[in-house]
């Protein structure tokens, strides 16, 4: 019936052109469903959060409009600006590194050409991604445990001093990042590892026969053509970290002294520990924008590196 | 004399080879690392694991004390009977809604049928930060806290089930659909017994992903649960850790007993849940 093949002007595309009435009644019965769960349980309360930042009181108390002061309080508590610092750093210190060590990894694998042994070998990379956050923390809460944890014996092993890991203000979060790096570096090896396996052989065979060395291969042919992946898995790992949570609030609940304190506790605390829903709904509000920043951002370079 | 070089050369080029090929199976066997010693550790009795220097292995293998201790203390088997049914009811339901979905914007013309389809495209954006509040209120003000309808809330629909199950059942060719009209099948007809059997590994991946996702979810049911009869596996495990004094045996027992079933899940189709995980990511 070439439904979609048809060449559509905008008032088609708005209006649809369909050929009877009862294929649209039930075209729409099909889709309605979800279109009615998504606005009513999705669109909606995304509204509401809005409208909830205007707001103060709710949940028995009476509400009341305060226009723009939800939004003052949040953003002079220096608190808040403390929890916006500790999550960029755990970004800065869990994304490049996962990245950088999946993309080692890849090469590594794509070099092994016994098949079986490549699959055994990048399942076992990814298998921390399978299992939830919670029991990861667990894990990893006990391997840092100062006295009689896994890390520090093997610290031993190299003769260097225990350490306190998740209870030091400055070891808690490149702990953290450390159990993130584990958990994603499966993730982004499949990943490029993919990439890698479709770039013909014959353009790094090509590159070699004119005299380029190895890290010259990498660098001027393998790399350039990974580009969009890199740029994808880095916004991906991006996006996850700025949430971190589960981790967190399992293994140090944002101590020592707040140092481990993120964003994403900075909302709980405010929402369901205090019920303060106004300052909690600017947090969210402010959670969504930088990560709509970021989509953004990957968008347009995605766009760019197309051309 | 370049004929003599060429065999130092060969097995210098294989011991860099080996060398590398030995550094990602390192590099494996450390990633492996915590699940073995979670295992090990759920294995020893309390004063094993305060050993000054630490023994690797448990003294006996066979202890299952920690196993027993876990469902004594805390209604585990509750928790896993909960995550379950949520997990499992959440992904019928999601397959069958985001096939629906998928087949009816694959396949039909409808009014604005492109600006209903972007606004779920849309949802793949939101966190559930973002909506975690309202979505909250309501739950209290429809008294469905501590209830399954209320954990499952955000769950019953997949919108990247809605975007996958599309482009599969895009693929199905025009001509098995109006053969079957011709024929006299019901639209309801055609769509379980037409499309569905022709988007089986679709409907697979979707299943995969969000049984997982569900399985281990973990801010809602902490947000929406108070009561011990309705915490599921994650919150039971995090329940390990507000103790003042955290027994590293008990936890790890209670870790290994959430992750199994995932494990099975994984091992048994491991290159499915591969894919979904990545396929997922990608896209939302």
């Amino acid at each position: 019936m070439g439904r979609s093949e048809r060449k559509r002007g905008w008032k088609q595309v708005l209006l649809g052109a369909t050929p009877t009435a009862s294929q649209r009644r039930i075209g729409f019965a099909f889709v309605l469903p979800t279109i009615v769960y998504f606005w009513g349980v999705y669109f909606y309360p995304l509204l509401s959060s809005i409208r909830l930042s205007f707001y103060e009181g709710g949940m028995g108390r009476p509400e009341r409009f305060i226009g723009l002061k939800s939004y003052e309080m949040v953003f002079t508590d220096p608190f808040f600006w403390q929890t916006v610092r500790n999550t960029l750093y755990f970004v800065i210190l869990s994304v490049p590194m996962t990245v950088a060590l999946a993309l080692g990894v890849a090469l590594l694998l794509n070099r092994i050409i016994n098949n079986r042994v490549r699959d055994i070998l990048s399942a076992t990379y990814f298998m921390p991604l399978v299992i939830s956050l919670v029991a990861a923390a667990l894990i990893w809460g006990w391997i840092y445990q100062p006295i009689y944890g896994l890390a520090n014996y093997i610290l031993g092993f190299f003769g260097i001093r225990p350490q306190k890991w998740l209870s030091s203000i400055s070891q808690v979060m490149p702990s953290l990042a450390l159990i993130n790096i584990w958990l994603r570096i499966g993730f982004d090896t499949v990943i490029f590892l993919a990439a890698l396996q479709s770039i013909p052989e014959r353009l790094q065979e090509a590159a070699r026969i004119d005299g380029a060395r190895d890290s010259q291969v990498f660098r001027y042919v393998t790399l350039p053509l990974l580009n969009n992946q890199v740029i994808m898995v880095l916004m991906i790992e991006l996006i996850f970290a700025f949430k971190v949570f589960d981790q967190v609030f399992v293994t140090t609940e944002g101590g020592p002294a707040n140092a481990s304190r993120v964003i994403m506790m900075y909302l709980y605390d405010f929402a369901f520990k205090w019920f303060k829903f106004g300052e909690a709904s600017v947090v969210a509000i402010f959670i969504f924008t930088s990560l709509l920043a970021i989509s953004v951002i990957q968008w347009v370079f995605l766009r760019r590196a197309a051309y | 004399m370049e004929k003599q070089h060429a065999p130092y050369l060969r097995i210098k080029r294989k011991f860099i080879s080996w060398t590398l090929t030995a550094l990602v199976v390192f590099g494996a066997l450390l990633v492996l690392m915590p699940f073995l010693w979670m295992l090990l550790t759920s294995l020893k009795r309390p004063e094993e694991i305060l050993r000054v220097p630490l023994t690797f292995l448990p003294d006996r293998f066979f202890n299952l004390q920690n196993y027993f201790e876990i469902f004594k203390r805390q209604p585990f088997h509750l928790y896993l009977w909960n995550t379950f049914l949520v997990s499992g009811v959440s992904t019928v339901t999601s397959l069958v809604f985001s096939s629906m979905a998928g087949y009816g914007f694959a396949k039909f013309n409808f009014p604005a049928k492109e600006f209903w389809f972007f606004s779920i495209i849309c949802i793949l954006m939101v966190p559930f930060q973002a909506i975690v509040i309202p979505l909250y209120q309501w739950v209290v003000e429809f008294g469905l806290i501590n209830t399954y309808i209320g954990l499952m809330i955000p769950h019953f629909i997949s919108a990247f089930g809605v975007f996958l199950m599309r482009e599969a059942i895009a693929g199905v060719p025009n001509d098995y659909i109006d053969a079957a009209r011709i024929d006299g099948s019901s639209e309801i007809g055609i769509f379980f017994r037409i499309i569905l059997p022709m988007v089986k590994p679709s409907l697979a991946a979707l299943a995969i992903i969000k049984f997982l996702w569900t399985w281990n979810e973990f801010f809602w049911p902490l947000v929406i649960t108070n009561s011990e009869e309705m915490k599921v596996i994650t919150l039971g495990l995090a329940s390990f850790n507000t103790m003042y004094y955290i027994e590293h045996n008990l936890a790890t027992a209670g870790a290994v007993v959430s992750v199994v079933p995932i494990m099975i899940l994984y091992l048994a189709f491991q290159k499915w849940v591969v894919k979904a995980v990545v396929m997922s990511g990608v896209k939302g």
